[in-house]
């Protein structure tokens, strides 16, 4: 039996050159649901045309309904199949201004299925039923009626003759949230209850979580990534998704929203090569040469050359000891840690844990007695391998005064990790200093350069110390309880640059500490050490609000509430 | 709801013709060269020689009286259908425009609906294949057409119809002495007689409202609610008249009333060169013969039409489009 619907290398280019979609491909089976969000302006709606059998004339490639090709049919052969077939609630859920609702869900029924008046106005009753429409509403005209009344009477219109495929396109959006989850649940219960394959077409993420088992995320009128809903919206691949699903509130996430840095790119010009170049924080020279394939990465299909978010640190089964007293104290035993690109893992845990010990290897500042330690990417440059791999993680200590000379000036300290990568000239290091500086809320010329350690006040001793990790654009950040002297003003702030950071560099950072409630509106995921182990780990959410381990849930109990104790 | 919009619109028009009658008034006496007072004067060249119908005109015009007193008193006399008397033909204004209102309305009618139908149809099918060859084709015929003068057209159609061809009568609205004819005869004598006329004048109207509805009907084009018949699986028919010129409908009646001036103008000519006896030939003479009385009779009457014209329109409008109804 042919699939519901085959769609194989989707192209539509208007007027020459607005480039709709760029060769859109799966497949669909019978009462399969699929979403596929993105932006706006990603070609949604033109890909929801043309499934439901309206596709513009521009529209090359194809696609097969029930197997039968419909692009390039004649209105002669389309027609049959629109509506009976495949059944689509139109953007924005226009309606012919001058009928009455009841008339144009019965419409098709009449001169369709040839019924006459009267039937056809029971079983329009019968659909407005169905769909919790309050039947009077058919007689009004479409003015007359909510946002929320004209997609459910929508809704009744598409289902009037049973299609086996329904394409919504944006059925939620512009309504409330309570009316949005009321919808969402009874299109899901009329999916299950009818068994028509679904595509479901929207930026409406919980939507397309709660509807649809499988997903396509569509960006710059291509897939760049494809597969299960549940596991692209958890763990994205694609660095797109990640941000896409970043920049989403959701009262599941506890962290702070990350916009996409960038804009979608104008259908008129979309970069060369990967289209997601521009914004993408690990894009290589490659990237805007060659398109990537969408190819199978990770139990899904990801479009780019490094198979979505690169891996930037992996470390495995680090196992250190200490001699401390006579005796040997096991800081780690066998702990593996791994880091995407861009991503924020938290490491918790009680003092004595074992965090600063790890974080002090991460950073390259201490061997391991067993284990390997890998920083992914682009072999290192030249002469100087392991040096120039240090400047791609760096550290921010707890106490800044060990880390920090208590001789040196600010502005040496700052420029440090600059000399030390060699090849800045005096002017563009002095620059270097000053946006840095600024970037963590220090004054960036004046005096201040020539303050001394000892001079300065702990809060602005870490920002300095932060500065300086970040003036060499290191891959990656390791702050162990980089807060700790600040206060809590101080801390939001440092939060915020370090966010922005993120954002315009795809800076992935690994946070030390021992405070839960602050770990949690930094991070995507959590690892919990206790005595040297890993005991609990998954993402922030999960971890932050259910823990399972011991440990998880006393730091979980430790962490800083407004709550007054009851009674 | 629907009861009080519709009052409300009654009113409003109600004000306007206030607004005109009193305008028709104060127009005349507000003229350069003082029309009204010259009338009654021996050294100009108005002077109406006729004493009994001088009397009449000053006694209508009540020149002695104070300025508001006039007014009220033509009011009065308004309000009474006493529109004064004509100086050349010593009738009452109003039994005269009462003889010559009935053909006007024919002719302005005919034209008006011939017009409005023939220019939507064409702008319907135009639109519906915008681009097309039969679209172009139709769209530079009645372009030519509009830019053709009305008084052009009619003695062109005169000529070639009346009296070359000889199909259609020259002149008039029926033949001299029918009035002992049955009425079926009657009537086709009437149509007859219409005909020339009629056609010139609604070829004057059509172009305008075919642009019009065809601009309309290729807004409806791209529109989100033909996408979803479309969707629907509706049939091409359905789609175009349902669909699209349904709601292109709108826009275009509202442009319809545009016509109404446009059409009393024009009949004007259309009168004159047929020697149609109706209102726009009537006060074509009474310019001529600077029969004040008459004039300001005509143009009052032109007015009013303008003004229900327009007042029928809107309550079309109402019935059509669901939105405003509300
Ligand atoms: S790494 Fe390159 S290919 Fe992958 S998403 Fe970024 S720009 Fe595209």
């Amino acid at each position: 039996m042919a699939a519901l619907l085959e769609v194989a290398d989707l192209r539509v280019r208007f007027d020459g050159d607005v480039e709709a979609l760029r060769g859109v491909s799966f497949s669909l089976q019978r009462g399969q649901t699929l979403a596929i969000v993105g932006e706006s302006g990603a070609g949604k709606s033109t890909l929801a045309h043309c499934l439901a059998a309206i596709a513009p004339p521009q529209a090359a490639g194809s696609v097969r309904l029930l197997g039968r090709e419909l692009l390039g049919a004649g209105e002669d052969e389309l027609r049959p199949l629109r509506w009976e077939k495949v059944a689509i609630a139109l953007q924005g859920v226009p309606l012919n201004p001058v009928a009455t609702v009841g008339a144009q869900v019965a419409e098709p029924l009449r001169e369709r299925r040839r019924m006459d008046r009267t039937r056809s106005w029971a079983r329009a009753h019968e659909l407005a039923a169905e769909v919790l429409l309050d039947t009077d509403l058919l007689e009004r005209y479409p003015h007359e009626l909510s946002g929320g009344e004209r997609r459910r009477a929508t809704l009744a219109m598409v289902l009037a003759l049973d299609p086996e495929l329904v394409v919504l396109d944006e059925p939620t959006a512009g309504l409330d949230p309570a009316t949005r989850g009321e919808l969402t649940g009874q299109i899901g219960e009329l999916a299950a209850a009818r068994g028509f394959g679904l595509v479901l077409v929207s930026h409406d993420l919980p939507a397309a979580a709660q509807l649809a088992a499988h997903c396509i995320v569509l960006y710059a009128g291509a897939a760049i990534e494809a597969g299960a809903t549940r596991s692209i919206l958890t763990t994205p691949a694609h660095p797109y998704t990640a941000a896409l699903v970043g920049a989403y509130p959701l009262m599941s996430t506890t962290k702070d929203l990350h916009p996409i840095r960038g804009a979608p790119p104008d259908p008129r010009a979309i970069p060369a090569g990967c289209a997601f170049w521009p914004r993408c924080t690990q894009a290589e020279a490659i990237c805007s040469e060659q398109r990537p394939p969408l190819a199978p990465a990770r139990e899904r299909l990801v479009a780019c050359h490094f198979g979505g978010l690169k891996r930037l640190l992996a470390a495995d089964g680090l196992h250190k000891s200490f001699r401390r007293a006579g005796r040997t104290v096991r800081a780690l035993d066998g702990v593996s840690l791994h880091v995407a690109h861009g991503e924020s893992v938290g490491v918790v845990g009680p003092s004595g844990s074992g965090k600063t010990t790890l974080a002090r290897i991460l950073a390259g500042q201490l061997e391991p007695d067993a284990g390997e330690l890998h920083l992914d990417g682009p072999p290192a440059q030249a002469r100087r391998p392991a040096r120039a791999l240090r400047a791609r993680v760096q550290l921010v200590m707890q106490d800044p005064w060990d880390a920090l000379s208590p001789r040196m000036r600010v502005a040496e300290i700052v420029r440090e990790p600059l000399d030390v990568a060699g090849g800045w000239d005096e002017r563009r290091a002095a620059a270097a200093v000053a946006e840095v500086l600024e970037a963590v809320a220090l004054a960036p010329s004046g005096p201040f350069l020539d303050a001394r350690v000892h001079e300065l006040s702990g809060g602005q001793l870490q920002r300095v110390a932060l500065a300086r990790a970040l003036i060499a654009r290191p891959a990656l950040l390791v702050a162990d309880e980089p807060t700790s002297m600040l206060d809590a003003s101080e801390q939001a702030r440092l939060l915020v640059v370090l966010r922005e950071r993120q954002i315009e560099m795809g800076l992935a950072l690994v946070l030390v500490s021992h405070d839960l409630a602050l770990v949690r509106k930094v991070t995507d995921r959590i690892v919990v050490l206790d005595a040297g182990r890993v005991v609990e780990e998954g993402s922030t959410p999960h971890v932050s609000g259910a823990p399972r381990s011991d440990t998880g849930r006393r730091l979980a109990r430790a962490a800083p509430t407004f709550d007054t104790p009851a009674g | 709801m629907r009861m009080r919009a519709r009052s409300g619109l009654l009113a409003s028009y109600a004000l306007v013709v206030l607004v005109l009658v009193t305008l028709n008034f104060f127009l005349p006496r507000a003229l350069p060269g003082r029309p009204i007072e010259t009338l009654s004067d021996p050294r100009s060249q108005t002077y109406v020689g006729d004493a009994t119908t001088r009397t009449a005109l000053q006694r209508y015009y009540g020149l002695d009286r104070p300025l508001l007193e006039q007014y009220g008193r033509y009011m009065a006399d308004l309000s009474a259908g006493d529109l004064g008397t004509s100086i050349r033909r010593h009738a009452p204004v109003a039994r005269v425009l009462g003889e010559r209102i009935g053909w006007t309305l024919l002719l302005v009618g005919t034209a008006v609906a011939l017009g409005t139908a023939l220019g939507m149809i064409a702008g319907v099918r135009s639109g519906w294949r915008r681009g097309r060859r039969s679209d172009r084709r139709l769209l530079a015929l009645l372009l030519a057409f509009d830019n053709l003068p009305s008084y052009f057209l009619a003695s062109a159609f005169a000529y070639v119809f009346a009296v070359r061809l000889g199909w259609f009568p020259l002149y008039g609205a029926r033949t001299p002495f029918s009035e002992s004819y049955a009425p079926a005869r009657a009537i086709a004598d009437v149509a007859h007689h219409l005909a020339l006329p009629a056609a010139v004048l609604a070829l004057q109207l059509v172009t305008f409202q075919y642009l019009v509805m065809r601009a309309s009907m290729v807004g409806e084009l791209g529109s989100d609610h033909l996408l979803l018949g479309r969707a629907k699986g509706m049939s091409e028919h359905v789609l175009k008249y349902r669909y699209a010129a349904r709601n292109a409908l709108l826009p275009a009646v509202t442009v319809a009333t545009l016509h109404i001036p446009l059409a009393l103008t024009a009949a004007i000519f259309v009168e004159t060169v047929f020697a149609y006896p109706g209102i726009g030939r009537l006060l074509f003479e009474s310019v001529g013969d600077r029969d004040y009385p008459l004039m300001q009779g005509c143009f009052l009457v032109l007015s009013l039409l303008v003004v229900s014209a327009n007042l029928l329109a809107d309550l079309l409008y109402r019935r059509l489009d669901p939105r405003t109804a509300a």
